[in-house]
């Protein structure tokens, strides 16, 4: 009994510190982003009073009727030698918002500020942005507490194998500035590795099942790259539009393939891995199962998942668009020449992905058969 | 011929010969699919629609179509359904709300340049499109992670009807944990494939961290993420209970006729 109310202590005490370190850094973050005003260069102001002057009813060339506001903003700044001192803004904005916005009552706001011969006259400024790291910050918290919460153990694993991610693709980028003579799609490359070799094991721990998972994963990953550039280099690219990454100046079909390559990763991994775990339940529960039977409850497992994985990346691709699509139609554009503008790259992004995913089905299946069948003859 | 012609055709053949009869309607569905986004794409066009009332009914549709017509019209896919309902809802609720306070509507500093040539005051409100992308880029790995876990939770029900609501529930947290990982990986790589270009943008240009921590397209996508991966986490607990729910109340009435 003694032991149990032990464990229990221990256990207890371990939850407490760790949520104790959590309500910590939640304070210590949220403190921080409201009070790091002075960090920044840019001058930042807070409204403190609003008043709308003027609303006029505008139809553009192509009969889309909006309303045009101005907004006069009394705010104050806070921070720079003005600090303290109150400043008049004035803002534009429409009724549809598609690059500006109304302000209201405390919301902080890049400016700035004009230059004023006069000293006695109050000060004038215009708006430049809006301070939003407060935001981006409590919404991570927002996620970070839900998958705590739902996923104890295994949502802290996401949330560390998410943030290891993040920092390593940011780094694989830095290493290609650096050197651009070395091609992204290779640097990235080696990421893919680094990558699947770190999720895997952070989520499914060192075992034969991850290691199946990992194979797996990197041969459908790259096979699928290899299908994708030998269409491209066969059709030469007709009908990809790059028109859309026409920022990058230069490079855009290398980062294309480079973020098709990513893309396709995350769910070849989802693949491989219900695949090796669910073949290695089926050996795990009877060890003496035949290949023959391995074979086909993997195939049915597969057909299971392939229709819904498809649509995951389906519709992460494709929903990005919807402004811009938006926004040609209500400019008179054909629909053809919207879809084709602002669709192609997607929609060849969620194809190679849906062939990543079906390919990783067989595949995944016969690496964990073959890493069981290796497992036989060792025992 | 055209890129996207041979991809799709190598899809297909390849869903044909791995999938067979399965391949062939999961093929078919993503066509459904892009049909059904479109058109509701298409009537957020018009400045009397409500871009959130018509994002909800392109999810219902969706959702009818990911779970109904992939997989057969079951208790399962039933209660799957509903839990994909009520999250979308909540999620929708939320995120309306993250867009508005945000306000990482509309379009970046980088797209704006290109788009000197179109009007801007198209009359559509684009806070609400800004949410309901953000939904609909969520609503496919939602409905994943619901029949993933009512199926198993259907099967223990079968094997161990004796089981209790608590016991069934906690079984569909655990399937619904050990899928949370993958999934959110599979949403972070999706989502990461797709802004690459932006983020090579954002680097070589040398914004300094506290430009891309304000920058309206960066936290966009990062709320856009965070988004996914909080319906995602959400689906898990509600698809479980309902589940639970549902199949002990369906025992306890049999039981009821059966006396």
């Amino acid at each position: 009994m003694n032991v149990i109310v032990n464990k229990f202590k221990k256990f207890h005490y371990k939850q407490l510190i760790f949520y104790t370190i959590i309500a910590l850094c939640l304070i210590a973050s949220v403190v921080f982003v409201t009070h790091n005003q002075s960090l920044y260069n840019r001058p930042i102001a807070e409204v403190i009073e609003t008043h709308l002057e003027d609303t006029t009813e505008m139809i553009d060339i192509h009969n889309n009727k909006d309303f045009l506001f101005t907004q006069r903003i009394i705010a104050k700044l806070k921070n720079g030698e003005e600090n303290g001192q109150l400043i008049h803004l004035t803002n534009k904005y429409s009724s549809s918002g598609a690059y500006d916005q109304e302000y209201y009552v405390g919301n902080e706001l890049f400016i700035s500020i004009d230059k004023n011969a006069d000293v006695n006259t109050d000060l004038t400024g215009t708006i430049k942005d809006v301070k939003r790291d407060k935001y981006v910050v409590i919404i991570a918290w927002i996620f970070i507490f839900t998958l705590l919460i739902v996923g104890k153990k295994q949502g802290l694993l996401s949330i560390i194998s998410l943030a290891v991610n993040a920092v390593l693709l940011s780094f694989a980028l830095d290493v290609y500035l650096k050197n651009s003579d070395i091609s992204l799609l290779v640097i990235c490359s080696i990421g893919v590795i680094i990558f699947t070799v770190i999720s895997l094991l952070l989520v499914n721990g060192f075992n034969e099942k991850t290691y199946a998972a990992i194979v797996a994963t990197l041969i459908g990953t790259f096979i699928t790259l290899f299908i994708t550039y030998f269409v491209m280099w066969l059709t030469s690219e007709n009908g990809l539009r790059y028109e859309g990454m026409q920022f990058l100046t230069r490079r855009y079909q290398m980062v294309f393939m480079t973020g098709l390559l990513l893309g396709s990763l995350g769910a070849v991994m989802d693949v491989a891995i219900t695949m090796s775990a669910s073949i290695f339940a089926l050996y795990e529960k009877n060890n003496n199962i035949p290949v023959k039977a391995l074979k086909t409850s993997g195939m049915e497992i597969g057909k299971d998942i392939m229709g819904t994985m498809t649509s995951i990346l389906f519709f992460v691709y494709i929903s990005g668009s919807i402004p811009m699509l938006i926004l040609f139609l209500k400019n008179a554009s054909l629909l053809g020449y919207t879809l084709s503008m602002n669709l192609s790259l997607e929609l060849a992004r969620a194809l190679a992905g849906g062939i990543g995913i079906v390919l990783t089905i067989p595949i995944g299946l016969y690496t964990s058969i073959f890493f069981i069948n290796r497992k036989r003859t060792r025992v | 011929m055209n890129v996207l012609v041979w991809l799709a055709a190598i899809l297909f053949i390849l869903m044909v010969l791995i999938g067979g009869k399965n391949g062939i309607r999961s093929f078919i569905s993503l066509f459904i699919n892009f049909g059904v986004l479109l058109l509701t794409v298409l009537f957020m066009a018009s400045p009397k629609a409500n871009p959130i009332i018509l994002t909800l009914i392109g999810c219902t549709v969706i959702s009818c179509i990911n779970l109904f017509f992939i997989n057969k019209v079951n208790s399962k896919t039933t209660t799957a359904f509903i839990s994909t309902m009520i999250t979308i809802v909540i999620l929708l609720i939320f995120i309306n709300i993250v867009t508005e306070t945000a306000m990482i509507q509309g379009f970046g500093e980088f797209e704006i340049e290109e788009l000197h040539i179109f009007s801007l005051y198209i009359g559509v409100d684009f806070v609400k499109i800004a949410s309901s992308v953000i939904i609909m880029s969520t609503i496919g790995a939602i409905t994943d992670i619901a029949i993933s876990i009512t199926s198993p939770m259907g099967e223990l029900f079968n094997h161990h009807p004796s089981i209790s609501r608590k016991e069934l529930f906690l079984s569909g947290l655990g399937i619904g944990r050990d899928i949370l990982g993958t999934t959110t990986n599979t949403l972070f790589f999706a989502f990461v494939g797709g802004y690459l270009g932006l983020l090579l943008w954002f680097k070589e240009l040398s914004y300094s961290v506290g430009d891309i921590v304000n920058s309206k397209v960066f936290i966009a996508e990062i709320i856009t993420i965070l988004c996914a991966g909080i319906g995602v986490a959400l689906i898990i607990p509600i698809a479980s209970w309902i589940n639970a729910y549902y199949l002990v109340k369906k025992r306890n009435k049999g039981e009821k006729v059966a006396l």
